[in-house]
């Protein structure tokens, strides 16, 4: 078949625009009936990738390798369920956003994370610098957008806020150990820099490991590293909760992607490239450390799940920082396959208890067992799964990282993850507790639920088990 | 270029780059930011390199700059209230700035690369317009593209975040 895929970003980008284009034109029609149009296209797209065998481009900047073909299948299937919970979240959207109809801004709160998605499908494939900036800063640009998209709510405010000066902060980190790399190899080229730099004399390796350290810190605001999360715990609080999953799942999966290509590209040249890694383990103990220990005080489910994931970080670094390992990659992809499922099911869960208890404190979800035992049973399964229990992904995830750790001889590291997965059981079973063993509020009505939802509430508990119960599923994501 | 004319622009550049930080006056903070630029655009220009000089002096010291003091007199920003210093923060990050020079000095010192000849910016036969041309669109057209993308996105943003009452 001689399908281009590079056609592929561009037809998510004409997706997007179409929708914007139908979104002006159109006076009276309901407005959810774009989220449909954009999770139908999205649907093909995925198709189309899955059609797709890995292949030349003829790009010296773009890849297509099985690789890049697993992170963008990602971003788009998490883009979908994304959207499948801004419908369900679009009330509280309206609420927050100044408007004379009654829809007011929900056209482009469903058409920009397409525009994201685009974006963040590029940088799955990049291997040029210059590409993964571009690509970077459009998903980056969008998100100040969508975090800040609930205008009338201070907190969504403060978070865009907080997320546009950090973010710009770190990318100027990345821009400049970009130009010292460019400086030294005389390349911005990832595959181009991997074959120069064993020719390089001995004075130039101070210079390319400062490049590759400040690439590091600058991608390690990206995917939410201890010591550079300190944005992370107000902007997911903050922002509106379908893009906090977005945030939380999309932009820290292609922030691993950018990562394992540069670490991998430094690994041509040993005295650098062992030390790169070992600032990749001091980064992985201390957002292990830090994630796990600061969500056990939580009591809001919002921010105890942006602790997780920062705590999940930890654990993905791990693995990265097993890159001597043969299996380091594919620990990676499989852990954020599985990580996909819980995160998403968790939040899709969160949206639809809060909307109707009007809030999302874990007090919130006392009792949900007898009042919606299919929604109680869903976020048990996400719980379960990412403490690590066994017969769920999360644990298939976990298991394959501390194996990476062990083959590459990364003890103190392994250690320090079994530790902290302890810590994860204590503040993830809070919220089962509070589920199953304490009595419900006052209104114990049955919390009603869309057909759609329900059915990616049940695809996305179904899929956690199998991808837990049978294993080999897990290495068919890397033909 | 003589090194006495290079040492007079970085220090115009990276002095009143600090006043940008230091002062509390926002349009005295532009007004610097103003002069840092030409400073920033003079080096550019000893370099060889004429058209970024060139943009940088038209794009940032003139379109940006002026937007940006305009927005600052519109909304009639005063002097910025002087906040108590938050001692743990103001000492972190001045061991963290330290420690950075510090790094930066060292690596500076010992790369070699810093003190090679590089090759002229602009190609005697065609001036450097024609090559930055060449090289944004045709080896670098994707990019290209994608920020085309990247500013659509951020003008729908600019009307969502500030408009008085979407439709």
């Amino acid at each position: 078949m001689s399908f281009p895929p590079a056609l592929l970003e561009l037809l998510v980008l004409c997706l997007g625009l179409a929708l914007l284009l139908v979104e002006s034109f159109t006076e009276k029609q309901d407005r959810t009936l774009l989220a449909y149009i954009g999770m139908v296209g999205l649907g093909v797209i995925f198709l189309i990738l899955q059609l797709l065998p890995p292949g030349p481009t003829g790009m010296a900047s773009y890849v297509f390798d099985p690789v890049a073909i697993f992170f963008k299948k990602f971003v788009v299937l998490t883009t979908i369920i994304v959207l499948i919970m801004s419908v369900d979240y679009a009330t509280t959207i309206q609420r927050f956003v100044p408007g004379i109809s009654s829809q007011a801004g929900l056209g482009e709160f469903f058409a920009i994370p397409i525009l994201t998605c685009a974006g963040m499908m590029w940088m799955a494939s990049a291997i040029d610098f210059i590409l993964i900036f571009v690509s970077l800063e459009l998903v980056t640009i969008s998100f100040y957008v969508l975090v800040a998209f609930m205008r009338r709510n201070a907190s969504s405010l403060e978070a865009g806020v907080k997320y546009l000066i950090l973010s710009a902060f770190s990318t100027g980190f990345f821009a400049y150990g970009a130009a010292w790399i460019f400086g030294v190899t005389g390349n911005t080229n990832l595959v181009r820099i991997q074959q120069v730099l064993p020719a390089l004399g001995a004075e130039n390796y101070s210079a390319i490991l400062f490049g590759a350290l400040l690439v590091l810190v600058g991608l390690g605001f990206k995917i939410a590293a201890a010591p550079f999360q300190f944005w992370v715990p107000d902007v997911y609080q903050g922002a509106p909760t379908p893009i906090t999953a977005f945030l939380s799942v999309g932009s820290k999966a292609v922030g691993f992607i950018v990562l394992l290509r540069v670490v991998q590209a430094f690994q041509s040249l040993p005295p650098v490239g062992d030390k790169v890694v070992a600032a990749l383990i001091i980064l992985a103990a201390a957002t292990l450390i830090y994630g796990n220990l600061a969500a056990l005080p939580q009591t809001n489910l919002k921010r105890l799940l942006a602790y997780s994931s920062i705590g999940h970080a930890g654990y993905l670094l791990m693995a990265v920082a097993g890159i001597s390992a043969r299996d380091s990659g594919q620990a990676v992809v499989i852990y954020l396959a599985a990580y996909l499922l819980m995160t998403l099911l968790s939040f899709l869960i969160l949206i639809i208890v809060s909307n109707y208890a009007d809030g999302d404190e874990i007090v919130n979800f006392n009792g949900l067992s007898q009042r919606s035992p299919l929604l109680a049973f869903g976020l048990l399964v996400a719980m379960m799964s990412l403490a690590g229990v066994p017969f769920t992904a999360g644990f298939l995830g976990k298991f394959l990282v501390f194996k990476v750790a062990y083959e590459s001889q990364q003890f103190v590291l392994l250690a320090l993850g079994i530790i902290t997965v302890g810590c994860g059981f204590y503040y993830y079973l809070k919220v089962v507790r509070a589920m199953y063993w304490q009595s419900a509020a006052s209104n114990g009505a049955t919390i009603p639920v869309s057909g759609l939802s329900f059915a990616t509430i049940v695809l996305l508990v179904l899929f956690t088990f199998l991808l837990g119960i049978f294993p080999q599923m897990a290495t068919g994501l890397l033909r | 270029m003589a090194p006495i004319v290079f040492w007079i622009f970085v220090i115009l550049m990276l002095g009143f780059g600090l006043s940008v930080i230091v002062s509390r006056n926002p349009v005295t903070s532009a007004l610097s930011l103003v002069v840092s630029f030409i400073a920033l655009a003079a080096l550019y220009v000893s370099l060889g390199a004429f058209f970024i000089g060139v943009i940088q002096i038209l794009v940032y010291a003139g379109a940006v700059m002026v937007l940006f003091l305009f927005i600052i007199m519109l909304l009639d920003l005063r002097v910025e209230i002087r906040k108590r210093m938050n001692l743990p923060a103001v000492s972190g990050g001045t061991i963290v700035i330290i420690l950075f020079i510090k790094i930066l000095f060292d690596v500076c010192y010992s790369f070699n690369g810093g003190h090679a000849e590089f090759p002229a910016v602009s190609v005697a036969t065609h001036g450097d317009v024609w090559t930055i041309g060449t090289m944004i669109f045709r080896y670098y057209n994707l990019p290209l593209q994608i920020v085309g993308t990247l500013i659509l996105v951020a003008s729908i943003g600019v009307v969502i975040l500030s408009k008085r009452e979407l439709k």
